[in-house]
């Protein structure tokens, strides 16, 4: 057995990044892994619920097979929240993963499995999936680099849905020159995803961003020591010969809402198809009604959270209630794609911290109302809500535990920002925990 | 939310709660919309769209083809006799 397999055995046992690993490694390939809301032949993919238990998918997923055609082999599928309907990666049927910083805390979430495997294993790249932050918030909190492309730049053929309009393929790894090799590798257009047929052709070098836009509104309710490690930064970014400047988004305290909203919506008329026979196998009282055979299912497999979001978007969408919330989301979300032009028009990047705190103790995470939780993803909201790029990258410790540091371009303009994350690299050393497997 | 409109919207979305639930989701619930109601002062217009880029249709031609085996599909099923079996429907 060979040292990297070690380590993906290791992450799994003790850091628990994995549901599922390969029996063997090939080590004349690169290795990655697939979060489970990824279809990949030969595995199961359970999304993190129990009503999928027992689904095996006969495919890949577009991104699966594109990295397995570049000569990548898929060495496991990484936890998850329940089709990623969480901040820390605790709503999940198959195991909460648990921090390689310090596993009495979290991962961050939804694609808490892929944080930690992308920093406990070295040259790994990770499969992540980004809804409101599913990529930036498990990349801060395990102290990687994690890309969320532009909304249709990766095509989501194969994806376990949450919300259409806002789900996005990217990927997590110690180090962002990792990233943009495997990104041009995924990205492209795939006619089974219509979305991802509208993109602009991804050519040529990124371009160093001249100047960071930071919005004075995404500074307000941090915890003290992130905004002192982000200030650094600024400081670091602004040696490099950066333009920093603080600007006005006063449309970001929408945001919150208008993605609750839409995701929850989106989420509650995708999770109609898990009746128990058409994904997953329910053989028992088949002498029911469908109706009720139907509704026991959902009620017996789906977990807390996903109930919650499930009640939130029915009700959103019902008659009344629709023109109120649904449609004046899209409405909001259209006004901060104007707003995140008006900046883009001055400035190449907005750059914010990644979480508004270190990664939390689990038992922490047990007090906390979801209403609370669902605070935890305001910087990371704006950008998935509007389909804009970002890449979250490490930019200081805090007693040991890694601090995210955000940046977001504008539409198709992953490249810059890859750009971006290189150069801060080449400025800032990244620390990653030691483990003797 | 009152227990009517929470009862009728997990009926809507096909799910069996218990009282303890109902009396928990309506409260988490109201709090959420509640912490949401500043929507409502936000200067949005009329337009929007249902997705935050344009999109375009993508045909191909109609010609018949298989992607996959029917029997790794119907693998993934309760089949009796070659018939998916399920629940009954009246």
């Amino acid at each position: 057995m060979s040292a990297t397999y070690d380590l993906i055995r290791y992450a799994q046992s003790k850091h628990r990044a994995f549901t599922e690993i390969v029996d063997d490694i090939d080590d004349t390939k690169f290795h990655f892994s697939a979060k489970d809301n990824l279809c990949a032949d030969g595995f199961q993919a359970r999304a993190g619920s129990a009503v999928l238990d027992g689904y095996r998918p006969p495919f890949d997923a577009t991104p699966v097979r594109r990295l397995k055609q570049a000569g990548g082999q898929l060495v496991g599928k990484t936890t998850m929240d329940e089709f990623g309907f969480g901040t820390f990666s605790t709503n999940s049927a198959h195991g909460v993963p648990l921090n390689p910083f310090d596993p009495e805390r979290s991962c961050g979430g939804s694609s808490g499995g892929a944080g930690a495997a992308a920093c406990l294993i070295p040259g790994h790249i990770a499969l992540g999936v980004s809804t409101g932050g599913s990529i930036s918030g498990p990349a801060s909190f395990c102290g990687v680099v994690g890309l969320t492309p532009t909304y249709g730049r990766v095509s989501r053929y194969g994806l376990i849905d949450y919300g259409n309009s806002l789900d996005k393929v990217g990927l997590l790894s110690r180090s962002a020159s990792l990233i943009a090799k495997h990104f041009r590798t995924i990205a492209g257009p795939d006619p089974k995803d219509p979305t991802s047929c509208a993109q602009p052709v991804l050519s040529g070098k990124g371009k160093m961003p001249g100047s960071l836009a930071v919005p004075k509104e995404a500074l307000q309710n941090l915890d003290p020591s992130i905004l002192t490690s982000f200030q650094d930064a600024l400081s670091r970014f602004k040696e490099m010969g950066v333009e920093v400047r603080e600007v006005s988004m006063p449309s970001l305290r929408y945001s919150l809402p208008a993605y609750y909203i839409l995701a929850t919506s989106e989420a509650s008329t995708n999770l109609a198809r898990y009746c128990g026979m058409r994904f997953g196998r329910r053989e028992e009282e088949l002498n029911q009604h469908f109706n009720d055979f139907f509704t026991g299912v959902r009620s017996e497999s789906f977990g807390d959270e996903a109930k919650r979001r499930i009640l939130l978007g029915t009700f959103c969408r019902m008659v009344g209630f629709r023109s109120r919330y649904y449609l004046k989301s899209l409405a909001v979300r259209q006004l901060l794609i104007e707003e995140y032009r008006r900046v883009f028009g001055d400035h190449d990047a907005v750059v914010t911290p990644t979480m508004p705190f270190v990664a939390p103790r689990f038992e922490e995470i047990g007090r906390m109302k979801p209403l609370e939780m669902y605070g935890a993803d305001v910087l990371t909201v704006p950008p998935n809500l509007t389909g804009m790029p970002h890449i979250s990258v490490p930019c200081a410790y805090v007693n040991g535990l890694p601090v995210g540091m955000q940046m977001v371009a504008d539409h198709w303009k992953e490249l810059d920002l890859l750009e971006a994350a290189s150069a801060w690299e080449r400025s800032f050393i990244y620390r990653f925990p030691e483990v003797s497997p | 939310m009152d227990r009517e409109t929470i009862a009728r919207v997990a009926k809507v979305a096909r799910l069996n709660l218990t009282e303890e639930e109902m009396e928990r989701y309506a409260k988490d619930l109201d709090d959420i919309l509640n912490s949401f109601s500043i929507m409502d002062e936000a200067p949005a217009g009329d337009t929007y769209s249902f997705n935050p880029i344009p999109v375009v249709d993508v045909l191909r031609e109609d010609e018949p083809g298989q992607d996959l085996d029917p029997q790794v599909l119907r693998a993934q099923m309760g089949t009796y006799e070659d018939y998916v079996r399920g629940p009954r429907l009246s």
